[in-house]
This record gives structure tokens, C-alpha cells and sequence, in this order.
């Protein structure tokens, strides 16, 4: 029964057939998530291929433990992302991974694209491809009411919305209504093949290996998830906390990294979320925490009940709130009316939009318009200003709906705006991917840099140099710490694990969990495992042209403070240069285009380290 | 099978509930070795939307439980505490379920993975109640 984890759906929307494989090896060496997922995805992306081609696959993987022990949750996707032309890796929270365990399947690879506007029902009797071109336009809210029916069974909901459908580049997509695959740009590619939606549903069951095993393990952590410190912020404020503490710390962007503190801070801190807009808290299938927290954004139905009672002639949509969005579309922006960010983020729910580089990019757009790089003309009338969230909105239904070629170029990000408007030095991206909220030092930088994802969740960079401020690292030491937690990581997501969960997931937990599964192992070999599944995720990175450089990092990342002060491009310089030594001693085939790397890298080419 | 603590269980506050299905899993976990959403005494339904609320369902412990009555082979009995026990020899698999039919509140499931397909019976375990994070369970031991 257990092998029923190890089968992958292959799915052809041209052809409109599915086989289904048995897995097993591949299960077996690489456990499931990223490891899976990368590897499929060497296999079965053509080198160089358009994103947008049918030919590009997307792949979804689930974890080896998904179900199986508390925050064991998330879904994998993996696909070229259009965004950075080269890795997509999105997780995803929500029902989904539990589904397609349910369903019996360990990974789902879709390609071809579909004719039609088309929702795929995926279960465990059969696979379904319907048109859909009454739901192509719908919003991602409406698509989840459409097919979350009263399922027998887990059911999940994955839909794109209007940004996923007009190809933005960095369109995500809605699970289960409060969750996403928020990065990189899958509801782009999903929108190219023309799925609208995905419908998964599992009945089947996930036996325990070992059953007494597994129980007593899923006590121990249940107990350390609820009761102990290590996830107490989750449970809590959730991840709003970091606004105040970031901003105490100096480390919260604010006004397109210019300052690293927000006068109007206290405004938008989770306490006035938690007091004024909090409605419920969701958690995902399989795990107590409950961190998505949920607003309820009440919208009056201007102007003909304007005379009325505001608050009796409105609208109401529940808004999930969590730290990146708001300091994207709030600190960022300097927007302080915490009303007007929720109706910001709302938009990037309901059309599916990755709500952090959507703030970059109207942090840069604002910018730019201050300079004269934009006219009144590219920006339809639209004046943007700092702070106001009236003027951002209608130009992020600008960027989803392409209205015209600027507002086409935004749609494509930050940095591909700036390549044509100018501007380059403060059009905040890392690795062309949009950064987090987190002006905490050079380790934030390099992570982000160099991070398979380009995500701060890649390698913790922010938690390093946050570690940094209480005891001094060297810059070799804040590498080493990026390349282990990257790794690491790595063997935490093929297990399917949630990053919350980390601290929980202790080196040693994890070979007691994988035992209970009838898995022996041994901390030294999943960390080789990790570090393959890094070096199998860079393959694919390297061979769509993909090289870490220092001349992509914004000027305006030395402008101004950070927590661990003023940044000299030279601090970020030597962190990437022992972090690209410690790769190529791993083996990694990495060659960076900077001569002042090579240089440093020349000398020890005698010690055998050439790859 | 063992017995172990027997519990008082009630869904005294459904919508504090998460959407976390820890209590599913956990009685699933519990009478099957497995995590599975359909084979389960105690379930967390979704209606239409995440939107709404989750509804939690659980044997309420009826005195006089219409499941019993409903049916005809006689393999439910009540008990004296409120509840049911199954009698699996009786039980033939009716395909009419009328047990579960009689159940309005739809906290009976037939668990259909089973040679002879028959009732999931909650054995009071308590696995729900203690795995729930946001007390949407009022439970205690029951002293006999």
C-alpha cells in the first residue's frame, strides 16, 4: 500500500491522455517533494524551452511524510519559471498535498496545453479534462466556491486568476482559497495551458508503517507544536508580529528600501489586524498551528447607498494576512491605512498575484515616476504616491489586465521594467525574483542571490544575519550557514514539511520519523541528500543560463541602514565569493561571472578543487 | 483490541474549528493505522466554500439511538452510557444502510475499504478531543 505514494500521473492536456508510472527508485533515493520534483523536472523540460510552450511541463509533487506526522502539509510545484527564465519552485500549503496522497499519487506531471479554457479534476477513480470557458475570467474566489462542492473525501482547489490568464509574469495561484503558490510565476504557465483550474480529490488511505511507532512520534510532536516556544509566533499574532520587530530593529523596507524604518508602522502592526480585521484562523489539513490569519474587509457599495450607513451596504471578503504582503504593499509603499493595504492584498488574491514583487514593482513604478522615467502618459493618468493605496489599486488592475505597454512591461517585473525605463539601481529584485521584507544585512543579499528559489525561506539569509547581530560571523561563516540550511531545508520539503516547522523537525527527529516509516537512515546521508537535491535544482538553473552575480544586486541595497548597519558591496561580495567556493568544493558546476570571484577562486585549484 | 480510556465527548463549540483535521486523523490513526478522511468517527465537513465555516460531526451518544432502531439484522445495540456497539457478525453489509440514513445528524460512516462493509463505531477513545488545538471538543473521563 505504501507504494501508492510512489506512483506519478503523467497528464498530456494536448493529447488529453494520462498514464500512470510506478515511481519506485525514484521515490526511494530522493523520498518525494523537491527531490522528486527536481528531478522530473530535468527529465522532462526540454533545455531552453519557452516557458509559455506546451512543451514546458508542471510538475506537483507531495512529501514522503505528507499526513503522516503534524505539518507535514505542503505541495511542490516545479516548471520554468517565466519570471526568472530559468527554476520555478513554488510550496504550497492548503489541502492539496493531502489530496493527492489520498488520491495515491506522489507526483503529477502536466504538460501539453489544453485547447480551451479548461478545469482538470484529477481523483482516484479517474482523470478528467473539461472545458471551461464559462469560468475563464472568473475570480480565484468564485472558482473555489465553483468546484469545492461537499466533497467525499479531501478535496483540494488550485485556480489561476485574470493575472494567471493575461501572463503575468509573476502570477501565482490560489489553493484552497487561502493559500498559494505564490512565487515565481505558476499561474502564468498554468494560464499558457490554459488551466483554469485543478480539482484533486483522494479517498484512498495513507497506512502508517509502523503504526505504534508513528503514533507515539506524531504525540511527541503534536505536543512540541501546541505547548512549546518554537512555533508560539504562528499560533499567535502569526507573522505580522515581524512588523513591529523588524521595524524596532531596523530591518523593515519602507519606501523602496530607502529607509529601514516606517513612521506609520503602528498602524498596520498585527495587534490592530488581530484587534479590528482578525475574523478566523485556518490551518492547513495536518497540522494544530493555524497560522493563516484571516481579516474580514468589509467594502461599502459606493456611491448609491452612500447616504445610508456605511456599514450596513457593504461587501465582505476574507482576506488572509501574513508579514511579506504586508510589508510589500505596506511599509514598502508607505501605506498606513491598514484598510487600504487589506484591499490591496485582496487584489492579489482574487486575481492571483504574487503580492510581494506586486509591491516592488509599484515601489519602483512610484520611484520612477518621481525621476521622470514615467510619464503620466505610460501610467494611464495614474499618479502613483507613497502611501496612497486608492491610486496603487487601480494600477495593479492596470498590471493584471495589461492595459498598455508599461503597464505590459510591469507585468513582466521589476528588473524588466527597469531594462526599459531605467532605473536599475532601485528595482529591488534578487536573482530577478522580488526580496522579502527583511533589511537585516548581507546574508539576507546572498540568500536571496543565490537561493535555488531566490526566496528568504531558500536558506534563512535574514535569520543569519539576525543571528549575526548578537555575535558577529565571519563572512565564511554566514556562507557555511546558507549553504547547510539550504540543504537542509531541502530534506525537510522532501519529507513535506512546512518551513514553520523547522524547529521541530530536529536533525534527529527526522531519522526517528523516517524509521517509524521503515525508512533507515542517518543524519550524514540526508544532508548528502539535501545537498543532491540543491545540486540537481542548480542543474536545471545552470542550464537555462542561470549564474550568480554580484552585478545584479541593486545599488540601493548600500544606500541606506540595515540592522547590521551600512552594507559596503564588498561585505556582499566576499559572502558570495566563500559561498561559491563552498559549492564548487561540494561539486557543484558553479561558475560565476565575476572576475574578482575567479581571482579568489584561482589559488586553490592545486587543492583539487577545478570541477 | 485494547480498551483503553473511555471518554464523554461532545462537539460543544464546531466553529472554533481550524480546518486542521487533526481530530480525523487522529481516529483514523486510531482505529485503522492509517490516515484516511472517510474511515473515521468524527468528521470535518466542508460546504461549499472554505469560506464557511468547517462543520464538525461526532456520535452524539443518544440514549435511544435511531441507528439501532434502523437496523433490521440487528448487529447495532445501544448502550447503557448512551452510544452503540456493533455486533460484526450480524452485520451483513446491507448495501441499504439504513443506519446511516437513520443518523440526520450524518455522524455514522460506513467504512467501505472493509470486506463486509459495516458502521464505524466510536469507541470513545478521546484521540479527537485531546489532538484538537482550539477545544471545539468538551470531553472527561468516564468513570464507571
Amino acid at each position: 500500500m505504501r507504494k501508492m505514494r510512489e506512483r506519478i500521473l503523467y497528464i498530456d492536456l494536448t493529447e488529453q491522455s494520462t498514464k500512470v508510472v510506478e515511481g519506485g527508485e525514484l521515490f526511494k533515493k530522493y523520498l518525494g517533494g523537491p527531490g522528486v520534483g527536481s528531478k522530473l523536472l530535468l527529465e522532462e523540460c526540454p533545455p531552453r524551452v519557452d516557458p509559455f510552450s506546451p512543451e514546458a511541463p508542471v510538475i506537483f509533487t507531495v512529501g514522503a511524510l505528507t499526513a503522516v506526522f503534524p505539518c507535514m502539509v505542503k505541495a511542490f510545484a516545479f516548471f520554468k519559471s517565466p519570471l526568472t527564465g530559468n527554476l520555478g519552485e513554488s510550496h504550497a500549503g492548503g489541502h492539496l498535498a493531502t489530496a493527492l496522497t489520498l488520491a495515491g499519487y506522489g507526483a503529477v506531471v502536466v504538460k501539453g496545453a489544453a485547447e480551451k479554457p479548461s478545469v482538470l479534476r484529477i481523483s482516484d477513480e479517474e482523470v478528467k479534462l473539461e472545458q471551461a470557458s464559462s469560468l475563464w475570467g472568473v475570480s480565484t474566489f468564485q472558482v473555489e466556491k465553483t468546484l469545492r462542492g461537499s466533497p467525499e473525501g479531501m478535496r483540494s482547489v488550485v485556480s489561476i486568476g485574470r493575472a494567471g490568464e493575461n501572463l503575468v509574469y509573476y502570477a501565482g495561484a490560489l489553493v484552497d482559497r487561502y493559500h498559494h503558490f505564490g512565487r515565481l510565476g505558476l499561474g502564468a504557465v498554468l494560464g499558457s495551458k490554459k488551466l483554469k483550474a485543478l480539482q484533486v480529490t483522494g479517498t484512498r488511505e495513507r497506512p502508517l508503517k509502523k503504526a505504534d511507532e508513528a503514533k507515539a512520534l506524531y504525540e511527541e510532536f503534536h505536543r512540541k507544536i501546541v505547548e512549546g516556544e518554537v512555533m508560539a509566533k504562528y499560533h499567535n499574532l502569526g507573522t505580522p508580529e515581524n512588523l513591529l520587530v523588524l521595524n524596532e530593529m531596523g530591518a523593515l523596507p519602507t519606501r523602496n528600501f530607502q529607509k529601514p524604518r516606517f513612521e506609520g508602522v503602528e498602524k498596520i502592526s498585527g495587534d490592530v489586524y488581530a484587534e479590528a480585521f482578525l475574523r478566523r484562523k485556518i490551518s492547513c489539513p495536518g497540522c494544530p498551528v493555524a497560522c493563516i490569519h484571516v481579516a474580514r474587509l468589509a467594502v461599502p457599495f459606493a456611491p448609491e447607498h452612500e447616504k445610508a450607513r456605511r456599514e450596513i451596504f457593504t461587501e465582505e471578503f476574507q482576506v488572509p494576512y501574513n508579514y511579506e504582503p504586508m510589508y510589500a504593499l505596506g511599509s514598502n509603499l508607505e501605506i498606513s491605512d491598514p484598510e487600504g493595504l487589506l484591499r490591496l492584498i485582496f487584489l492579489c488574491e482574487y486575481h492571483a498575484l504574487d503580492a510581494m514583487i506586486a509591491g516592488n514593482v509599484l515601489a519602483w513604478a512610484t520611484e520612477a515616476y518621481e525621476k521622470g522615467l514615467v510619464s503620466r502618459e505610460d501610467s494611464l493618468g495614474v499618479v502613483p504616491r507613497w502611501g496612497d493605496w486608492e491610486s496603487y489599486a487601480r494600477m495593479l488592475e492596470n498590471i493584471v489586465e495589461t492595459r498598455n505597454p508599461f503597464y505590459a512591461k510591469l507585468a513582466q517585473g521589476v528588473k524588466a521594467a527597469a531594462e526599459k525605463y531605467g532605473g536599475l539601481d532601485f528595482a529591488m529584485n534578487l536573482g530577478k525574483n522580488g526580496p522579502a521584507g527583511y533589511m537585516t544585512g548581507p546574508a539576507f543579499i546572498v540568500g536571496g542571490l543565490v537561493g535555488a528559489r531566490h526566496s528568504h525561506l531558500s536558506n534563512a539569509g535574514y535569520s543569519v544575519d539576525q543571528r549575526a547581530l548578537k555575535k558577529p560571523l565571519t563572512p565564511r561563516e554566514m556562507a557555511e550557514r546558507l549553504v547547510a540550511e539550504e540543504n537542509w531545508l531541502y530534506v525537510l520539503y522532501s519529507l513535506g514539511a512546512c518551513y514553520f516547522s523547522r524547529r521541530v523537525y530536529t536533525e534527529e527527529a527526522v531519522v526517528k520519523a523516517l524509521k517509524a516509516e521503515g525508512v533507515e537512515t542517518t543524519v550524514e546521508e540526508l544532508k548528502a541528500l539535501g545537498r543532491k537535491i540543491f545540486h540537481n535544482l542548480y542543474k536545471f538553473k545552470l542550464q537555462e543560463g542561470f549564474r550568480p552575480s554580484f552585478k545584479d544586486v541593486p545599488g540601493r541595497f548600500f544606500e541606506g541602514e540595515t540592522s547590521l548597519g551600512k552594507l559596503e558591496p564588498s561585505q556582499v561580495e566576499e559572502i558570495l565569493s566563500h559561498y561559491v567556493k563552498l559549492r564548487r568544493r561540494e561539486g557543484l558546476k558553479l561558475v560565476p561571472e565575476e572576475k574578482m570571484l575567479m581571482d579568489l577562486l584561482a589559488p586553490k585549484k592545486s587543492r583539487g578543487e577545478e570541477t | 483490541m485494547v480498551i483503553g480510556m473511555r471518554f464523554h465527548i461532545e462537539v460543544l463549540h464546531p466553529n472554533r474549528c481550524i480546518g486542521c483535521y487533526n481530530c480525523v486523523y487522529a481516529c483514523s490513526r486510531h482505529l485503522y493505522n492509517a490516515v484516511d478522511v472517510n474511515r473515521t468517527a468524527v468528521f470535518v465537513r466542508e460546504t461549499g466554500s472554505l469560506e464557511n465555516p468547517y462543520h464538525v460531526i461526532a456520535c452524539r451518544f443518544c440514549k435511544d439511538p435511531e441507528c439501532v432502531k434502523a437496523c433490521p439484522q440487528e448487529a447495532l445495540s445501544a448502550l447503557p452510557e448512551g452510544g452503540i456497539s456493533l455486533t460484526p457478525a450480524k452485520c451483513e453489509g446491507c448495501k441499504t444502510y439504513d443506519c446511516v440514513h437513520a443518523c440526520k445528524l450524518g455522524a455514522l460512516a460506513i467504512d467501505f475499504k472493509a470486506k463486509i462493509p459495516s458502521p464505524i463505531v466510536c469507541d470513545r477513545c478521546g484521540d479527537c478531543a485531546k489532538f484538537c488545538p482550539h477545544n471545539v471538543f468538551k470531553y472527561e473521563e468516564m468513570k464507571e
